[in-house]
Protein backbone atom coordinates (compact mmCIF):
# COMPACT_ATOMS: atom_id res chain seq x y z
CA UNK A 1 0.00 0.00 0.00
CA UNK A 2 2.78 2.41 1.20
CA UNK A 3 4.72 1.79 -1.69
CA UNK A 4 1.45 1.95 -4.25
CA UNK A 5 1.15 5.61 -2.44
CA UNK A 6 4.92 6.60 -2.65
CA UNK A 7 5.10 4.99 -6.38
CA UNK A 8 1.77 7.14 -7.54
CA UNK A 9 3.55 10.22 -5.54
CA UNK A 10 6.57 9.74 -7.70
CA UNK A 11 5.06 9.88 -10.74
CA UNK A 12 3.68 12.64 -9.95
CA UNK A 13 6.57 14.49 -9.23
CA UNK A 14 7.78 13.61 -12.59
CA UNK A 15 5.18 14.48 -14.44
CA UNK A 16 5.72 17.81 -12.96
CA UNK A 17 9.07 17.89 -13.34
CA UNK A 18 8.77 16.51 -17.00
CA UNK A 19 6.80 19.23 -17.87
CA UNK A 20 9.11 21.99 -15.54
CA UNK A 21 12.14 20.77 -17.43
CA UNK A 22 11.09 21.43 -21.02
CA UNK A 23 12.59 24.33 -22.39
CA UNK A 24 10.98 27.91 -22.89
CA UNK A 25 10.05 27.21 -26.52
CA UNK A 26 8.88 23.07 -25.87
CA UNK A 27 7.26 24.50 -22.97
CA UNK A 28 5.03 26.96 -24.66
CA UNK A 29 3.81 24.58 -27.06
CA UNK A 30 3.38 21.84 -24.53
CA UNK A 31 1.36 25.05 -22.41
CA UNK A 32 -1.20 24.93 -25.30
CA UNK A 33 -2.21 21.94 -24.33
CA UNK A 34 -3.52 21.98 -20.66
CA UNK A 35 -1.15 20.15 -18.07
CA UNK A 36 -4.17 18.34 -17.15
CA UNK A 37 -4.52 16.79 -20.48
CA UNK A 38 -0.76 15.79 -19.94
CA UNK A 39 -1.33 14.21 -16.56
CA UNK A 40 -4.47 12.58 -17.97
CA UNK A 41 -2.05 10.60 -20.45
CA UNK A 42 0.53 10.21 -17.96
CA UNK A 43 -1.75 9.15 -15.61
CA UNK A 44 -3.55 6.64 -18.32
CA UNK A 45 -0.05 5.22 -19.08
CA UNK A 46 0.37 4.55 -15.75
CA UNK A 47 -2.46 2.59 -15.37
CA UNK A 48 -2.07 0.34 -18.18
CA UNK A 49 1.47 -0.65 -17.25
CA UNK A 50 -0.09 -1.73 -13.94
CA UNK A 51 -1.80 -3.46 -15.07
CA UNK A 52 0.60 -5.07 -17.53
CA UNK A 53 2.70 -5.57 -14.73
CA UNK A 54 0.15 -7.52 -12.49
CA UNK A 55 -0.52 -9.66 -15.59
CA UNK A 56 3.25 -10.18 -15.49
CA UNK A 57 3.64 -10.99 -11.52
CA UNK A 58 0.31 -13.32 -12.11
CA UNK A 59 1.64 -15.58 -15.00
CA UNK A 60 5.37 -15.53 -13.04
CA UNK A 61 3.91 -16.70 -10.05
CA UNK A 62 2.29 -19.88 -12.24
CA UNK A 63 6.17 -20.63 -13.08
CA UNK A 64 8.79 -21.90 -10.67
CA UNK A 65 10.63 -18.86 -9.14
CA UNK A 66 14.20 -18.38 -10.59
CA UNK A 67 16.62 -19.11 -7.67
CA UNK A 68 19.60 -16.86 -7.30
CA UNK A 69 22.36 -19.04 -8.39
CA UNK A 70 20.22 -21.12 -10.89
CA UNK A 71 21.04 -23.06 -14.07
CA UNK A 72 21.23 -21.41 -17.80
CA UNK A 73 18.57 -24.35 -18.35
CA UNK A 74 16.44 -22.87 -15.45
CA UNK A 75 17.10 -19.81 -16.17
CA UNK A 76 16.42 -19.95 -20.22
CA UNK A 77 13.13 -22.83 -19.56
CA UNK A 78 11.97 -19.68 -16.64
CA UNK A 79 12.29 -16.45 -19.39
CA UNK A 80 10.71 -18.45 -22.51
CA UNK A 81 7.79 -19.93 -20.12
CA UNK A 82 7.32 -16.53 -19.31
CA UNK A 83 7.25 -15.32 -22.74
CA UNK A 84 4.44 -18.03 -23.92
CA UNK A 85 2.63 -17.30 -20.61
CA UNK A 86 2.42 -13.73 -21.41
CA UNK A 87 2.24 -13.91 -25.92
CA UNK A 88 -0.52 -16.04 -25.12
CA UNK A 89 -2.54 -13.75 -22.37
CA UNK A 90 -1.70 -11.07 -24.95
CA UNK A 91 -2.41 -12.46 -28.05
CA UNK A 92 -4.52 -9.88 -29.49
CA UNK A 93 -1.91 -7.00 -28.23
CA UNK A 94 -0.86 -4.50 -30.49
CA UNK A 95 1.09 -1.30 -30.66
CA UNK A 96 -0.29 1.31 -28.53
CA UNK A 97 -1.79 -0.75 -26.14
CA UNK A 98 0.58 0.62 -23.66
CA UNK A 99 1.57 3.73 -24.61
CA UNK A 100 -1.26 5.00 -26.22
CA UNK A 101 -1.40 7.29 -29.24
CA UNK A 102 -1.29 10.51 -26.96
CA UNK A 103 1.41 9.43 -24.69
CA UNK A 104 3.27 8.97 -28.03
CA UNK A 105 3.24 12.30 -28.68
CA UNK A 106 4.18 13.62 -25.43
CA UNK A 107 6.91 10.74 -25.15
CA UNK A 108 8.40 12.26 -28.39
CA UNK A 109 7.80 16.00 -26.77
CA UNK A 110 9.12 15.69 -23.34
CA UNK A 111 12.46 13.85 -25.47
CA UNK A 112 13.18 16.46 -28.23
CA UNK A 113 14.59 19.18 -26.34
CA UNK A 114 17.23 16.13 -24.15
CA UNK A 115 18.19 15.64 -27.89
CA UNK A 116 18.99 19.50 -28.91
CA UNK A 117 22.54 20.86 -28.99
CA UNK A 118 25.53 19.15 -27.88
CA UNK A 119 24.35 17.36 -25.46
CA UNK A 120 21.86 15.55 -27.48
CA UNK A 121 24.25 14.93 -29.74
CA UNK A 122 26.10 13.23 -27.22
CA UNK A 123 23.27 11.54 -26.39
CA UNK A 124 21.74 10.12 -29.50
CA UNK A 125 26.05 8.37 -30.02
CA UNK A 126 25.91 6.81 -26.99
CA UNK A 127 22.17 5.29 -27.97
CA UNK A 128 22.67 4.87 -31.44
CA UNK A 129 24.73 1.81 -30.92
CA UNK A 130 27.32 1.14 -34.29
CA UNK A 131 26.68 -2.61 -34.07
CA UNK A 132 23.07 -2.64 -34.49
CA UNK A 133 23.31 -3.40 -38.48
CA UNK A 134 20.46 -4.28 -40.69
CA UNK A 135 16.79 -4.31 -40.43
CA UNK A 136 15.50 -4.30 -36.75
CA UNK A 137 11.60 -5.60 -37.10
CA UNK A 138 10.04 -4.10 -33.93
CA UNK A 139 6.73 -6.45 -32.63
CA UNK A 140 4.53 -6.12 -30.03
CA UNK A 141 4.74 -9.15 -27.74
CA UNK A 142 8.10 -10.96 -29.94
CA UNK A 143 11.06 -11.79 -28.63
CA UNK A 144 13.78 -9.09 -28.25
CA UNK A 145 16.19 -10.30 -31.31
CA UNK A 146 19.38 -12.03 -29.59
CA UNK A 147 21.54 -10.66 -31.80
CA UNK A 148 20.75 -6.98 -31.31
CA UNK A 149 22.23 -5.63 -28.20
CA UNK A 150 20.80 -3.25 -25.56
CA UNK A 151 21.06 0.43 -25.61
CA UNK A 152 22.37 2.15 -23.36
CA UNK A 153 19.43 4.76 -21.79
CA UNK A 154 20.76 8.11 -20.52
CA UNK A 155 19.91 8.57 -17.05
CA UNK A 156 18.51 12.09 -18.09
CA UNK A 157 15.96 10.23 -20.58
CA UNK A 158 14.86 8.24 -17.47
CA UNK A 159 14.56 10.86 -15.38
CA UNK A 160 11.93 12.54 -17.70
CA UNK A 161 10.22 9.39 -18.13
CA UNK A 162 7.48 8.02 -16.16
CA UNK A 163 9.15 5.73 -13.90
CA UNK A 164 8.66 1.61 -14.36
CA UNK A 165 8.55 -0.62 -11.86
CA UNK A 166 11.18 -3.54 -12.50
CA UNK A 167 9.03 -5.49 -14.81
CA UNK A 168 9.43 -3.10 -17.47
CA UNK A 169 12.35 -1.08 -19.40
CA UNK A 170 12.43 1.63 -21.34
CA UNK A 171 15.14 0.99 -24.14
CA UNK A 172 15.84 2.34 -27.57
CA UNK A 173 16.29 0.48 -30.50
CA UNK A 174 17.84 2.97 -33.03
CA UNK A 175 15.55 6.08 -32.63
CA UNK A 176 12.18 3.75 -31.76
CA UNK A 177 11.52 3.98 -27.87
CA UNK A 178 10.54 0.49 -26.69
CA UNK A 179 9.39 -1.03 -23.47
CA UNK A 180 10.87 -4.04 -22.72
CA UNK A 181 10.38 -6.81 -20.63
CA UNK A 182 13.48 -8.27 -19.10
CA UNK A 183 12.07 -11.28 -17.58
CA UNK A 184 10.66 -12.30 -20.35
CA UNK A 185 12.92 -10.85 -22.88
CA UNK A 186 9.85 -9.44 -25.28
CA UNK A 187 8.67 -6.18 -26.34
CA UNK A 188 5.31 -4.81 -24.10
CA UNK A 189 4.71 -2.23 -26.87
CA UNK A 190 7.03 0.82 -28.35
CA UNK A 191 6.75 4.10 -29.82
CA UNK A 192 8.56 4.54 -33.15
CA UNK A 193 10.99 7.30 -34.24
CA UNK A 194 11.06 8.78 -30.28
CA UNK A 195 13.65 11.29 -31.01
CA UNK A 196 15.07 12.70 -34.09
CA UNK B 1 51.24 -3.33 -34.52
CA UNK B 2 51.36 -2.11 -30.81
CA UNK B 3 50.44 0.91 -29.71
CA UNK B 4 52.62 2.55 -26.64
CA UNK B 5 52.87 5.64 -25.24
CA UNK B 6 55.64 6.58 -22.70
CA UNK B 7 54.05 7.12 -19.34
CA UNK B 8 55.85 9.97 -17.21
CA UNK B 9 58.76 9.20 -14.90
CA UNK B 10 60.19 9.98 -11.49
CA UNK B 11 60.03 13.73 -11.79
CA UNK B 12 57.49 14.36 -13.67
CA UNK B 13 55.22 11.47 -11.58
CA UNK B 14 56.26 12.84 -8.76
CA UNK B 15 54.56 16.58 -10.04
CA UNK B 16 51.52 14.52 -11.08
CA UNK B 17 51.32 13.33 -7.67
CA UNK B 18 51.53 17.02 -5.75
CA UNK B 19 48.65 17.71 -8.11
CA UNK B 20 46.35 14.42 -7.23
CA UNK B 21 48.02 11.38 -6.24
CA UNK B 22 50.42 9.16 -9.00
CA UNK B 23 49.92 6.49 -10.93
CA UNK B 24 53.60 5.48 -10.34
CA UNK B 25 54.58 3.23 -13.30
CA UNK B 26 57.48 3.39 -15.13
CA UNK B 27 56.44 1.08 -17.38
CA UNK B 28 55.14 0.45 -20.46
CA UNK B 29 57.95 1.04 -22.87
CA UNK B 30 58.89 -0.99 -25.43
CA UNK B 31 57.40 -4.81 -25.27
CA UNK B 32 58.35 -7.78 -26.49
CA UNK B 33 56.48 -8.76 -28.95
CA UNK B 34 57.57 -12.58 -28.71
CA UNK B 35 55.43 -15.08 -26.38
CA UNK B 36 56.63 -14.56 -22.55
CA UNK B 37 56.27 -17.69 -20.57
CA UNK B 38 54.80 -16.58 -17.73
CA UNK B 39 57.22 -18.30 -15.12
CA UNK B 40 60.21 -15.77 -16.52
CA UNK B 41 61.03 -12.68 -14.33
CA UNK B 42 59.61 -9.30 -15.25
CA UNK B 43 61.74 -7.63 -17.94
CA UNK B 44 63.30 -4.18 -15.98
CA UNK B 45 60.81 -2.11 -17.98
CA UNK B 46 58.44 -3.95 -16.28
CA UNK B 47 56.85 -4.32 -12.79
CA UNK B 48 56.44 -7.23 -11.44
CA UNK B 49 53.31 -8.40 -9.56
CA UNK B 50 54.86 -9.00 -6.17
CA UNK B 51 53.10 -12.24 -5.65
CA UNK B 52 52.42 -12.11 -2.10
CA UNK B 53 50.47 -15.43 -0.58
CA UNK B 54 48.77 -13.16 1.59
CA UNK B 55 47.79 -10.25 -0.55
CA UNK B 56 44.53 -10.10 -3.03
CA UNK B 57 44.84 -11.20 -6.44
CA UNK B 58 42.50 -10.77 -9.25
CA UNK B 59 41.93 -11.13 -12.86
CA UNK B 60 39.80 -8.66 -15.07
CA UNK B 61 38.42 -9.70 -18.43
CA UNK B 62 35.96 -8.30 -20.68
CA UNK B 63 33.77 -8.66 -23.64
CA UNK B 64 34.59 -11.57 -23.84
CA UNK B 65 31.65 -13.75 -24.52
CA UNK B 66 32.38 -14.67 -28.08
CA UNK B 67 32.92 -18.85 -28.28
CA UNK B 68 35.29 -17.99 -30.11
CA UNK B 69 39.19 -19.55 -30.81
CA UNK B 70 40.62 -16.01 -29.03
CA UNK B 71 38.22 -16.12 -26.04
CA UNK B 72 39.64 -19.99 -25.52
CA UNK B 73 43.63 -19.17 -25.96
CA UNK B 74 42.43 -16.17 -23.54
CA UNK B 75 41.22 -18.80 -21.14
CA UNK B 76 44.30 -20.97 -21.63
CA UNK B 77 46.54 -17.84 -20.72
CA UNK B 78 44.47 -17.29 -17.84
CA UNK B 79 45.10 -20.59 -16.72
CA UNK B 80 48.74 -20.46 -17.42
CA UNK B 81 48.85 -17.34 -14.93
CA UNK B 82 46.84 -18.73 -12.56
CA UNK B 83 49.38 -21.60 -12.26
CA UNK B 84 52.01 -18.57 -11.12
CA UNK B 85 50.24 -16.30 -9.79
CA UNK B 86 46.78 -17.91 -7.99
CA UNK B 87 44.07 -15.36 -8.15
CA UNK B 88 40.85 -16.76 -6.27
CA UNK B 89 38.50 -14.21 -8.20
CA UNK B 90 38.02 -12.75 -11.64
CA UNK B 91 36.24 -9.76 -12.54
CA UNK B 92 34.15 -9.71 -15.80
CA UNK B 93 33.30 -6.39 -17.43
CA UNK B 94 30.12 -7.57 -18.98
CA UNK B 95 29.50 -8.56 -22.50
CA UNK B 96 29.45 -11.93 -21.19
CA UNK B 97 27.82 -14.00 -23.31
CA UNK B 98 27.12 -12.90 -26.68
CA UNK B 99 23.90 -13.09 -29.44
CA UNK B 100 22.19 -15.89 -28.49
CA UNK B 101 21.52 -17.39 -24.85
CA UNK B 102 20.70 -20.64 -24.77
CA UNK B 103 22.13 -23.07 -22.11
CA UNK B 104 24.62 -24.14 -24.58
CA UNK B 105 25.63 -20.99 -25.22
CA UNK B 106 26.90 -20.62 -22.03
CA UNK B 107 28.93 -23.53 -21.96
CA UNK B 108 30.75 -22.34 -25.19
CA UNK B 109 31.34 -19.19 -24.36
CA UNK B 110 31.77 -19.18 -21.12
CA UNK B 111 31.76 -22.68 -18.83
CA UNK B 112 34.50 -24.06 -21.61
CA UNK B 113 36.58 -21.30 -22.04
CA UNK B 114 37.36 -21.01 -18.49
CA UNK B 115 36.73 -24.34 -17.55
CA UNK B 116 40.48 -25.25 -16.03
CA UNK B 117 40.23 -21.96 -13.73
CA UNK B 118 36.47 -23.33 -12.75
CA UNK B 119 37.63 -26.61 -11.87
CA UNK B 120 40.17 -24.97 -9.40
CA UNK B 121 37.39 -22.77 -7.56
CA UNK B 122 37.90 -19.66 -8.91
CA UNK B 123 34.61 -17.03 -8.83
CA UNK B 124 33.61 -14.70 -11.46
CA UNK B 125 31.98 -11.79 -10.36
CA UNK B 126 30.36 -10.25 -13.11
CA UNK B 127 28.51 -6.92 -14.81
CA UNK B 128 26.19 -7.05 -17.31
CA UNK B 129 27.20 -5.36 -20.85
CA UNK B 130 24.85 -4.52 -23.20
CA UNK B 131 24.56 -8.02 -25.18
CA UNK B 132 24.22 -9.47 -21.87
CA UNK B 133 20.40 -10.62 -21.26
CA UNK B 134 19.49 -8.82 -17.78
CA UNK B 135 18.24 -12.68 -16.41
CA UNK B 136 22.13 -13.72 -16.82
CA UNK B 137 22.00 -12.48 -13.09
CA UNK B 138 20.72 -15.46 -12.10
CA UNK B 139 23.42 -17.72 -13.44
CA UNK B 140 25.38 -19.06 -10.44
CA UNK B 141 28.67 -19.00 -12.14
CA UNK B 142 28.86 -15.13 -12.31
CA UNK B 143 27.66 -14.73 -8.67
CA UNK B 144 25.09 -11.87 -8.95
CA UNK B 145 23.01 -13.17 -6.44
CA UNK B 146 19.57 -11.97 -8.68
CA UNK B 147 21.23 -8.59 -8.58
CA UNK B 148 21.43 -5.97 -11.63
CA UNK B 149 23.93 -4.27 -9.49
CA UNK B 150 25.69 -5.45 -6.27
CA UNK B 151 28.67 -4.96 -3.84
CA UNK B 152 31.01 -7.47 -2.18
CA UNK B 153 33.95 -7.76 -0.11
CA UNK B 154 37.20 -8.91 -1.57
CA UNK B 155 38.29 -12.66 0.19
CA UNK B 156 41.45 -10.55 1.24
CA UNK B 157 43.01 -7.01 2.22
CA UNK B 158 40.87 -3.92 3.01
CA UNK B 159 38.92 -3.90 -0.54
CA UNK B 160 35.29 -3.57 -1.74
CA UNK B 161 34.15 -3.95 -5.38
CA UNK B 162 31.05 -2.20 -6.65
CA UNK B 163 29.47 -3.32 -9.14
CA UNK B 164 26.68 -1.31 -11.55
CA UNK B 165 24.42 -1.89 -14.50
CA UNK B 166 25.40 0.51 -16.55
CA UNK B 167 23.59 0.40 -19.39
CA UNK B 168 20.37 1.54 -17.23
CA UNK B 169 21.38 4.09 -14.46
CA UNK B 170 17.72 5.19 -13.13
CA UNK B 171 17.05 7.02 -9.77
CA UNK B 172 16.88 3.83 -7.65
CA UNK B 173 20.53 2.38 -8.68
CA UNK B 174 22.14 5.77 -8.49
CA UNK B 175 20.33 6.31 -4.81
CA UNK B 176 21.70 2.78 -4.17
CA UNK B 177 25.23 3.87 -5.63
CA UNK B 178 25.55 6.43 -3.31
CA UNK B 179 24.48 4.74 0.04
CA UNK B 180 26.51 2.10 -0.80
CA UNK B 181 29.84 3.99 -1.24
CA UNK B 182 28.94 6.36 1.72
CA UNK B 183 28.69 2.86 3.95
CA UNK B 184 32.11 1.37 3.02
CA UNK B 185 34.71 1.84 5.58
CA UNK B 186 36.98 -0.12 3.01
CA UNK B 187 40.01 1.49 2.49
CA UNK B 188 40.34 0.62 -1.19
CA UNK B 189 36.67 0.98 -3.36
CA UNK B 190 36.92 -0.58 -6.25
CA UNK B 191 34.11 0.37 -9.17
CA UNK B 192 33.34 -1.79 -12.35
CA UNK B 193 30.75 -1.21 -14.67
CA UNK B 194 30.51 -2.38 -18.55
CA UNK B 195 30.58 1.51 -20.42
CA UNK B 196 33.43 3.36 -20.00
CA UNK B 197 33.27 6.82 -18.64
CA UNK B 198 36.46 7.30 -20.05
CA UNK B 199 37.48 5.77 -23.31
CA UNK B 200 39.74 6.81 -26.08
CA UNK B 201 38.30 4.59 -28.78
CA UNK B 202 36.90 5.75 -31.50
CA UNK B 203 34.46 3.08 -32.13
CA UNK B 204 31.94 3.73 -28.54
CA UNK B 205 34.39 6.56 -26.90
CA UNK B 206 34.05 8.12 -23.24
CA UNK B 207 30.18 7.46 -21.76
CA UNK B 208 29.71 11.09 -21.18
CA UNK B 209 26.25 11.59 -20.14
CA UNK B 210 26.43 8.68 -17.48
CA UNK B 211 29.65 10.50 -16.85
CA UNK B 212 28.20 13.40 -15.77
CA UNK B 213 26.06 10.83 -13.08
CA UNK B 214 28.53 9.08 -11.63
CA UNK B 215 31.84 11.11 -11.58
CA UNK B 216 30.86 13.13 -8.53
CA UNK B 217 30.57 10.15 -6.62
CA UNK B 218 33.00 8.14 -7.56
CA UNK B 219 35.04 11.21 -6.21
CA UNK B 220 33.13 12.70 -2.91
CA UNK B 221 33.60 8.80 -1.66
CA UNK B 222 37.02 8.09 -2.95
CA UNK B 223 36.87 5.40 -5.47
CA UNK B 224 40.14 4.38 -6.35
CA UNK B 225 39.72 2.34 -9.22
CA UNK B 226 37.21 2.16 -11.86
CA UNK B 227 37.00 -0.41 -14.57
CA UNK B 228 35.17 -0.88 -17.64
CA UNK B 229 34.72 -3.11 -20.90
CA UNK B 230 32.26 -1.94 -24.18
CA UNK B 231 35.07 -0.53 -26.28
CA UNK B 232 37.24 -3.97 -27.50
CA UNK B 233 40.86 -2.69 -26.61
CA UNK B 234 42.96 -2.25 -23.59
CA UNK B 235 43.58 1.03 -22.10
CA UNK B 236 45.20 2.84 -19.39
CA UNK B 237 43.63 6.38 -18.69
CA UNK B 238 45.61 8.76 -17.22
CA UNK B 239 44.40 9.15 -13.56
CA UNK B 240 41.00 11.41 -14.15
CA UNK B 241 40.41 13.95 -11.19
CA UNK B 242 42.01 12.04 -8.58
CA UNK B 243 40.71 8.50 -10.20
CA UNK B 244 42.57 5.72 -12.15
CA UNK B 245 40.78 4.30 -15.17
CA UNK B 246 41.08 1.16 -17.11
CA UNK B 247 39.19 -0.25 -20.11
CA UNK B 248 39.28 -4.51 -20.58
CA UNK B 249 37.12 -4.49 -23.20
CA UNK B 250 39.34 -7.51 -25.54
CA UNK B 251 39.76 -10.70 -23.75
CA UNK B 252 37.40 -12.27 -26.47
CA UNK B 253 36.53 -9.52 -28.84
CA UNK B 254 38.58 -7.32 -30.38
CA UNK B 255 38.59 -3.81 -32.71
CA UNK B 256 42.04 -3.65 -34.10
CA UNK B 257 43.51 -0.26 -34.25
CA UNK B 258 40.89 1.23 -32.74
CA UNK B 259 42.20 3.64 -29.97
CA UNK B 260 42.31 7.48 -31.38
CA UNK B 261 46.59 7.99 -32.22
CA UNK B 262 47.67 10.67 -30.02
CA UNK B 263 44.94 10.68 -27.76
CA UNK B 264 45.84 13.06 -24.32
CA UNK B 265 44.12 10.62 -21.83
CA UNK B 266 45.51 7.26 -23.14
CA UNK B 267 48.82 6.40 -20.36
CA UNK B 268 49.26 2.95 -22.47
CA UNK B 269 46.88 1.59 -24.86
CA UNK B 270 46.92 -1.81 -27.13
CA UNK B 271 44.53 -2.53 -29.06
CA UNK B 272 46.30 -5.23 -32.06
CA UNK B 273 45.59 -8.24 -29.86
CA UNK B 274 43.14 -10.00 -27.00
CA UNK B 275 44.19 -8.74 -23.59
CA UNK B 276 43.65 -9.39 -19.81
CA UNK B 277 44.53 -7.65 -16.22
CA UNK B 278 45.43 -9.42 -13.31
CA UNK B 279 46.22 -7.16 -10.03
CA UNK B 280 47.39 -7.34 -6.82
CA UNK B 281 46.18 -4.96 -3.87
CA UNK B 282 48.76 -4.96 -1.11
CA UNK B 283 48.07 -2.43 1.58
CA UNK B 284 47.81 0.97 -0.35
CA UNK B 285 49.04 -0.65 -3.25
CA UNK B 286 47.52 -1.71 -6.07
CA UNK B 287 50.47 -3.60 -8.71
CA UNK B 288 48.83 -4.78 -12.05
CA UNK B 289 50.28 -6.59 -15.35
CA UNK B 290 48.05 -6.38 -18.28
CA UNK B 291 48.87 -9.47 -20.34
CA UNK B 292 47.92 -10.14 -24.35
CA UNK B 293 46.59 -13.46 -25.80
CA UNK B 294 50.17 -14.30 -26.13
CA UNK B 295 51.22 -14.25 -22.58
CA UNK B 296 53.37 -10.68 -23.08
CA UNK B 297 52.86 -8.42 -20.24
CA UNK B 298 51.96 -5.26 -22.43
CA UNK B 299 51.58 -2.94 -19.44
CA UNK B 300 52.00 -2.78 -15.82
CA UNK B 301 52.34 0.15 -13.01
CA UNK B 302 51.72 0.58 -9.04
CA UNK B 303 48.43 2.22 -8.19
CA UNK B 304 48.47 4.16 -5.45
CA UNK B 305 44.75 3.86 -3.03
CA UNK B 306 43.55 7.53 -2.65
CA UNK B 307 43.32 8.49 0.66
Amino acid sequence: MIETMLRTFLRSVTIGAVLLTLPLGTRAAAQKAPVNAHAATIAEFVKRVDAYVALHRKLESTIPALPKQGTPAQIDAHQRDLARLIQAARKNAKPGDLITREMQVLVRLVLRPIFLGEDGRQMKAEILDKEITGNVKLAVNGRYPDEVPLSIVPPQVLTSLPKLPEELEYRFVRQNLILLDPHAHIIADYVERAFK
Amino acid sequence: MMRILRVPSGIVACALAALVWCVSVDTARAVQQKPAAPAAPAASSQVALPNKPDTLHFAVIGDNGTGEQAEYEVGEQLLTWYNRFPFPIVLMMGDNIYGSDRPQDFVKKFEAPYKGLLDKGVKFYATLGNHDSREQRYYKYFNMDGKLYYSFKAPKEDVRFFVFESSYMDQPQAKWIEAELKASNEKWKIAYFHHPLYSSSMTHGSTVKLRQVLEPLLIQYNVSLVLSGHDHVYERLKPQNGIQYFVEGSSGELRNGDLRPGSRDTAVGYDTDRAFVLMEVDGDNLTFNAISRQGTVVDSGVIPRRK
